[in-house]
């Protein structure tokens, strides 16, 4: 009740009040200069808002992709040697795809302005796609490009041999690292389902090299990047978690079962050692 | 504890177990391999990332002393300007006013320095620094624009005035000019009930005429739900405030001429 009263109260005013605004605005010269720069001002802002619209669809689109490319990924480690190599090509092909489809078609829209300012409208898909194409290369061969190879594929060149390019900071490359390593975690985890115990070794050591890196860095007052450094440690503590039970029961338990003896209880508590059955 | 053994017995029989024998060189393989990985991924990656840091932060720093130069000034307009709120003096208004646009020399002095640290085309990586500021100076100077001319400033003599008129790097943003012009009307609001109280009762009407032209003009804009939008939306108070201040004149018959005629009119609708 007190909030329909407060909000009937300015109510009472209202009828004087507007009565001029109304006036003014009826006699306002719809020539005059004010209204004139504000009718240019209205075209350039919805340009802005409009290009940046495109910029988030295009970047939705680049994200669903690289979700979905990662997923394709995953399916490699349970399948023969030849059928692994048929989806890295699937999913080499999809990457290169979104460079020259989606990726060129941000880097259209932002021929000639300044891409920081749309930056936040496709910082999300461009970390998402190195997420992908860095889990890709790792599938493929076990590391993973540096940043200027990476940004060799955001190049471009237009009919008349005039170059233009995305921009590809590296905050965005850094972080889309970061991503990768949760699903290296999953990789980690499925391998050690399917009884790969070798793979789980190495993708922790690897997770493991991306964690020092990230100790290394002085990042003074980036969220962003303490927030996913903070997803990626427990992701490693997972990992190393795994490792640990592989190697101190693995010889008592059959391979299949260690997944089992992990159970998300074990895993995320790591105080709690011991387990019973 | 006492039944695992007899669990595990039926997989031994499987003979799919896993046999790790922890004296195997696995782990030592293991630890010599992160090393190395870890050095390649380190020279290969974040060296490079760390130095990028490094560089963005030297220039942010920069570009924080540049604006430090800048706000002092600010400051002091913002100072000098307040007379307004207590002085109905032309003379003492006038030499205000003049003392402002003496300062401004030093803020375009400021944006000239800025335009050379901003690398081309990087604006709006480092627009954070400044755009504050930016949107007090352009309210600064429209304020000075209205005083002395009483009309809207126009963006490009808000932009040099602040000095970022046609330079390489930096230049002025619309929408932190528009957020120049939403401060001007609520100062403009707070100018109408002042003036009123210092004895100039023509002062409102000019005000409420120019701020009603600026809301039409706003009007005109499909603004997004951003902080634009969300200043915009204080600008509708403003004009009720300046409105209020009219309306109050009217029905004392305080404006001189045809104003006193349709005041009463406007009393008697309310009460119906």
């Amino acid at each position: 009740m007190s909030r329909n009263k407060a909000r009937n109260k300015p109510r009472k005013n209202k009828t004087y009040v507007g009565e001029q605004a109304k006036e003014a605005l009826c006699s306002l010269d719809e020539d005059s200069p004010v209204i004139q720069a504000f009718r240019s001002f209205s075209f350039e802002l919805d340009d802005k808002h409009d290009r940046y619209e495109r910029i988030v669809k295009l970047n939705r689109d680049i994200t669903i992709e690289s979700k979905r490319i990662i997923f394709l990924l995953h399916s490699t480690q349970v399948d023969f040697e030849a059928k692994k190599i048929a989806i890295l090509e699937e999913a080499d092909s999809r990457l290169k795809s979104l460079c020259q489809n989606n990726f060129k078609a941000i880097a259209l829209e932002l021929r000639s302005h300044d891409p920081y300012l749309y930056h936040r409208a496709f910082t999300s898909g461009l970390q998402e796609f190195i997420e992908a194409l860095c889990f890709y290369q790792f599938t493929k061969n076990e590391c993973f490009d540096n940043w200027k190879i990476i940004n060799g594929n955001f190049q471009y060149t237009d009919d008349t041999e005039a170059s233009y390019s995305l921009l590809f900071s590296q905050c965005d490359f850094v972080l889309g690292i970061a991503d990768f390593t949760g699903e290296l975690m999953r990789k980690c985890i499925n391998n050690l389902g399917i009884g790969n115990i070798s793979e789980c070794f190495k993708i922790c050591n690897f997770v493991k090299s991306i964690n020092t890196g990230f100790l290394g860095l002085i990042h003074a007052g980036n969220k962003e990047i303490s927030r996913k450094v903070y997803t990626l440690r427990q992701s490693l503590n997972k990992m190393e978690l795994v490792c640990y039970n592989i190697q101190i029961r693995g010889s008592e338990i059959p391979k299949h079962m260690l997944l089992n003896v992990l159970d998300s209880h074990d895993i995320e508590n790591n105080e709690d050692e011991g387990f019973c059955m | 504890m006492s039944c695992l053994p007899t669990v595990w017995s039926v997989f031994y029989s499987t003979s799919r177990m896993v046999v790790i024998n922890p004296n195997t060189s696995i782990g030592k393989i293991v630890v010599k391999g992160t090393m190395a990985e870890a050095n390649k991924l380190i020279t290969e990656i974040f060296s490079p990332f760390q130095d990028y840091i490094n560089a963005e932060q030297d220039l942010r720093e920069e570009i924080r002393t540049i604006m430090k130069e800048i706000e002092k000034p600010l400051r002091e307009i913002v100072i000098t300007l307040q007379i307004i709120h207590s002085e109905v003096d032309c003379e003492k208004i006038h030499v205000a006013l003049l003392r402002s646009r003496e300062r401004f020399e030093e803020v375009r002095k400021g944006y000239e320095a800025l335009n050379k640290v901003v690398p081309a085309g990087q604006y709006y990586r480092y627009n954070d620094h400044w755009r504050y500021g930016t949107q007090r100076l352009c309210f600064l100077a429209s304020l000075i624009v209205f005083l002395e001319k009483g009309v809207l400033i126009d963006r490009i003599t808000t932009a040099q005035i602040l000095g970022v008129h046609e330079k390489e790097n930096i230049h002025l943003d619309l929408e932190d000019y528009l957020m120049g012009l939403l401060n001007l009307a609520s100062e403009l609001a707070r100018f109408a009930i002042n003036s009123v109280t210092l004895g100039d009762y023509s002062r409102p009407l000019q005000i409420s005429k120019f701020v009603a032209e600026l809301n039409a003009g706003f009007r005109l804009l499909n603004l997004k739900n951003d902080s634009l939008r969300k200043r915009f939306d204080v600008l509708k108070y403003d004009v009720k405030k300046i409105e209020e201040v009219v309306y109050d004149l009217s029905i004392r018959g305080l404006i001189g001429g045809s104003s006193n005629q349709t005041a009463p009119n406007t009393v008697e609708e309310d009460m119906g």
